[in-house]
């Protein structure tokens, strides 16, 4: 075989994965596309006010890992103890700040150390202390640092409900968010696990730790993010979790029965992909017990976030995500193509290997090929470019259904400027940004398979009380 | 890859739908503006011809007109003005909508194809229909959308008649988790004329129903359903059912139940155990100090803890058991006795007792010295910034000995 024809060939394989990856994405969408309109249906008649009232819902207990926060945590916590619903219980993790993340705690709660006993059920790194407040809904819990998953692990020991609700300390969550995304659990005793949909605060005006107003970001980068996270959570997520194969509930918004986190196990604290990691071993341990469960996605709860608006930050944040996949998928490979996990086996595990741990590679093969091939002359050059504008045509095609979503379900940008923005971003994200993101994690890859476990950090801006994105 | 025949049609196609679904997204984001303005401006006029109406004025032309072109907006004008009115007036409104032939209009919806009309229809019938509508609502009950059920739920709720409870407890042991739920808040919301229908069902020994009709009936506090829940908490088949008519028992509060609740209490399973510690603590009667001051060692971390907090609760004996258990020689015990008195308030109100001569400062310093040589002293270190001078001598004294011991 010439080179030239082992360049064919690499086409054609490019050219033949294209076509069955954009096939499943289109499957996946058709799926949360009558999902999404199911639930908007069902919305109207859920009679969501009266389950505020109602004596049936399970307390929570919302668990917040803290490192070095002294400057947001105690908004963060006076909004989540302001959270709707029934009976719920704060339980703050100090994880070893080196700042005076614990001093402002105790000086804003009025704590004091507590003889309070944590039943330890997961191993943690060494507990400090229990503090206790005069308001009996918030403990936090002060312990040697043992990184995130060890402190949402601390967490979960603390917690004295049954139900718990992981978040991140820098999370915004809308005030009804936890009774939205408690609410499947409530009404359902086989749902084991909820994720919410986590949208992008930047450009949003923020006051008190609300989102008082809805807005696109002002820079680019932050805007094809929030286009990014539509597709991601609305036509990714709700597809996933309509065949019971949810691999993924963000880490920075989460619900699950204590119950069935302790006895997967907890957090993993060996792996810079816990929330992913954690999700798939629920899988595996509920089924491996016969279990019948759901792990379930809503469209509804919005916990809002602030994304990286810098390419070095957001490239560390994707590396991260990506050893994280590779990582998950490489200690539950056993489930790889295995009918005893269900969908979960057969589709979810195969998916994210094939096309989200291979796609990227793939994606720069063809590339290059692409590239060689024109140069050597090997490929026709009107299709090679027609090829690429199909390329390109279904990204934007899939980024703009996931905005139609957006608006079928949520409507949650209700400038017109706003929503004529993120129709036009997610047509541009395709020119140049997807590239960017297929070289990260090509590079995360590599960086995996050099055992590189690093967290890299994320550095917030942060918001100003009525100015959007202001800088702290 | 030389065939390029087939390459441009596809670029063709795929611009094609992208057009379109740019097209689709302003034009749902249109519609849904459009349309929720004329949904307004159509409210508004339903507001004021209703307006009229209690105004005591003849029913306007323009209501029948608009009960025929769009029920559901008249309707949903009509329920918004039957919220807030009471007694002669909301009769009134309600004698409309069955002059306008809405709630004929919403019974013929009942057996609508589409799950969301007769969703809608059950919504509407359950603020605008009365006793008649009962019958036709009950058969949505046994619909195949568990929405739809849990809607007729609320609907049959609404209506509150003894008729109705009695479908609703008959759907307390519906398959679905969801629908179950609405009823049995629905129960809840209908009162003193679900508590018959429910003493019934809980005798009924289908497990799951029976359970969820004892826990009903606690939240309620029927007292009538009293021996009902007594036999159910000595001889119900499954644990669910035991603990949900032991705690119903506590919430209930009668004294009388203490021996029950006390043979409870050593029940084989521990979901039973614990919520007869926590029915214990609801009634307070101190002849259950010495079960409890056992339950607190119980191999369950849940029993020991709603046993520790029981304890708690019952004023001074059952902290003097508490201090027994302090003193004793199981640690978990001891931390858990240790975190209810700080719960509680009891340690700081100890603390405050230590300079006493009297037999309650005796007490107080026995607590400390407890508390000490158990190790839980957190809550007393802290206790010792608010302490005025010998009290604090005396506790740091305390906390010293302890150390040295």
């Amino acid at each position: 075989m010439s080179f030239g024809e082992f360049l064919l060939v690499v086409n054609y394989f490019v050219l033949g994965y294209f076509l069955l990856i954009n096939g499943v994405y289109a499957l996946l969408y058709v799926i949360s596309f009558f999902e999404i309109a199911d639930y908007t249906r069902r919305e109207v008649f859920s009679g969501f006010s009266e389950l505020f009232a109602s004596s049936y819902a399970p307390p929570v207990s919302v668990i917040v890992p803290a490192y070095n926060e002294e400057a947001t945590i105690a908004e963060s916590v006076r909004s989540l103890l302001s959270l709707r619903y029934p009976l719920h219980e704060v339980v703050v993790v100090n994880d070893g700040s080196s700042d005076g993340t614990l001093e402002v705690l105790g000086k804003s709660f009025d704590l004091w150390e507590s003889d309070r006993p944590v039943r330890m059920q997961l191993e943690t790194a060494p507990i400090r202390g229990v503090y206790a407040s005069s308001d009996e809904r918030l403990v936090v819990v002060d312990k040697e640092n043992g990184g995130k998953a060890d402190a949402l692990n601390a967490g979960i020991c603390a917690a004295g409900y049954p139900l718990v609700c992981c978040v991140d300390a820098d999370i915004i969550l809308e005030e009804d968010a936890l009774l939205r995304a408690a609410r499947p659990a409530i009404e359902y005793s086989d749902v084991a696990a909820v994720g919410g949909i986590v949208r992008v605060a930047n450009g949003c005006e923020v006051d008190s730790g609300r989102v008082i107003e809805v807005r696109t970001p002002r820079e680019a980068l932050p805007t094809l993010q929030v286009v990014e996270y539509l597709r991601a959570f609305l036509a990714g997520r709700t597809g996933w979790s309509r065949l019971n194969a949810l691999l993924i509930i963000s880490g920075a918004f989460g619900i699950f029965r204590r119950s069935d986190l302790i006895s997967a196990g907890g957090y993993s604290d060996d792996t810079v992909g816990e929330d992913m990691e954690l999700v798939t071993r629920m899988h595996r341990v509920l089924h491996e017990g016969r279990r019948k469960y759901r792990v379930v996605f809503v469209p509804d709860p919005v916990a809002w976030t602030e994304v990286p608006s810098t390419l070095r930050v957001l490239r560390r944040q994707r590396d991260r995500w990506h050893r994280g996949l590779i990582d998950t998928l490489v200690r539950h490979r056993r489930m790889l193509f295995n009918p005893r996990y269900g969908t979960v086996g057969l589709l979810a595990m195969p998916y994210y290997f094939l096309f989200e741990l291979l796609g990227p590679v793939v994606e720069l093969l063809g590339y290059a090929a692409f590239i060689v091939g024109l140069l050597l002359g090997v490929l026709n050059v009107p299709f090679a470019l027609a090829f690429f504008a199909v390329a390109v045509g279904l990204g934007s095609l899939l980024s703009v259904a996931a905005v139609f979503m957006e608006e079928m379900r949520l409507r949650r940008y209700p400038r017109w400027t706003d929503f004529l923005k993120l129709v036009l971003y997610g047509v541009l994200e395709n020119f140049g940004y997807r590239q960017l993101n297929t070289l990260w994690r090509v590079a995360a890859i590599v960086s995996y398979l050099r055992r590189n476990t690093d967290w890299g950090s994320m550095e917030r801006r942060g918001f100003g009380p009525g100015e959007p994105g202001k800088g702290r | 890859m030389e065939s390029t025949g087939f390459v441009w049609p596809a670029v063709l196609v795929i611009a094609g739908l992208n057009v379109l679904m740019m097209g689709m997204t302003v034009v749902l984001r249109m519609v849904r503006s459009v349309g929720g303005r004329r949904r307004q401006a159509l409210l508004k006029e339903a507001d004021a011809l209703l307006e009229e109406v209690l105004a005591g004025e003849s029913v306007p032309e323009g209501l029948n007109a608009l009960a025929t072109r769009d029920p559901d907006v008249l309707s949903e004008a009509m329920i918004r003005h039957l919220s807030l009115l009471r007694g002669a007036q909301r009769e009134r409104l309600v004698e409309l909508a069955a002059g306008l032939r809405l709630v004929d209009y919403y019974v013929g919806e009942i057996s609508a194809r589409s799950r969301w009309r007769r969703a809608r229809a059950a919504e509407n019938l359950g603020y605008l229909g009365g006793p008649e509508v009962v019958g036709p609502l009950s058969g949505l009950l046994s619909d195949g959308d568990e929405t739809v059920r849990a809607v007729a739920a609320r609907a049959l709720a609404r209506i509150g008649t003894p008729e109705a409870a009695r479908i609703l407890v008959r759907s307390l042991g519906d398959p679905s988790d969801l629908t179950r739920l609405r009823v049995a808040e629905n129960l809840e919301r209908l009162g003193p004329l679900a508590v018959e229908p429910l003493i019934e069902r809980l005798r009924s020994g289908e497990e799951r129903a029976s359970a969820m009709a004892a826990r009903i009936l606690g939240n309620l506090r029927a007292r009538e359903a009293a021996p009902a829940l007594l036999q159910a908490a000595r001889d119900g088949e499954g644990v669910d059912l035991r603990a949900q008519a032991v705690l119903a028992l506590g919430r209930i509060g009668d004294p009388e139940y203490v021996p029950t609740l006390l043979a409870a209490a050593r029940d084989q399973e521990w979901p039973v155990r614990a919520q007869a510690a926590n029915a214990l603590r609801m009634i307070g009667d101190v002849s259950a100090i010495p079960q409890l001051e056992r339950m607190v060692s119980d191999r369950e971390w849940w029993v020991r803890v709603n046993a520790a907090r029981a304890l708690a609760s019952l004023g001074p004996a059952g902290e003097k058991a508490l201090v027994r258990v302090l003193e004793g020689e199981d640690r978990f015990a001891r931390d858990r006795a240790a975190a209810a008195l700080e719960s509680g308030g009891v340690t700081e109100r100890i603390v405050r007792d230590l300079t006493r001569s009297d037999e309650r400062g005796r007490e107080a310093r026995r607590v400390v010295r407890a508390m000490v040589a158990a190790g839980a002293t957190r809550r007393l270190r802290r206790l010792l910034d608010d302490l005025p001078g010998d009290g604090r001598r005396e506790l740091e004294s305390m906390l010293r000995t302890g150390e040295e011991g």
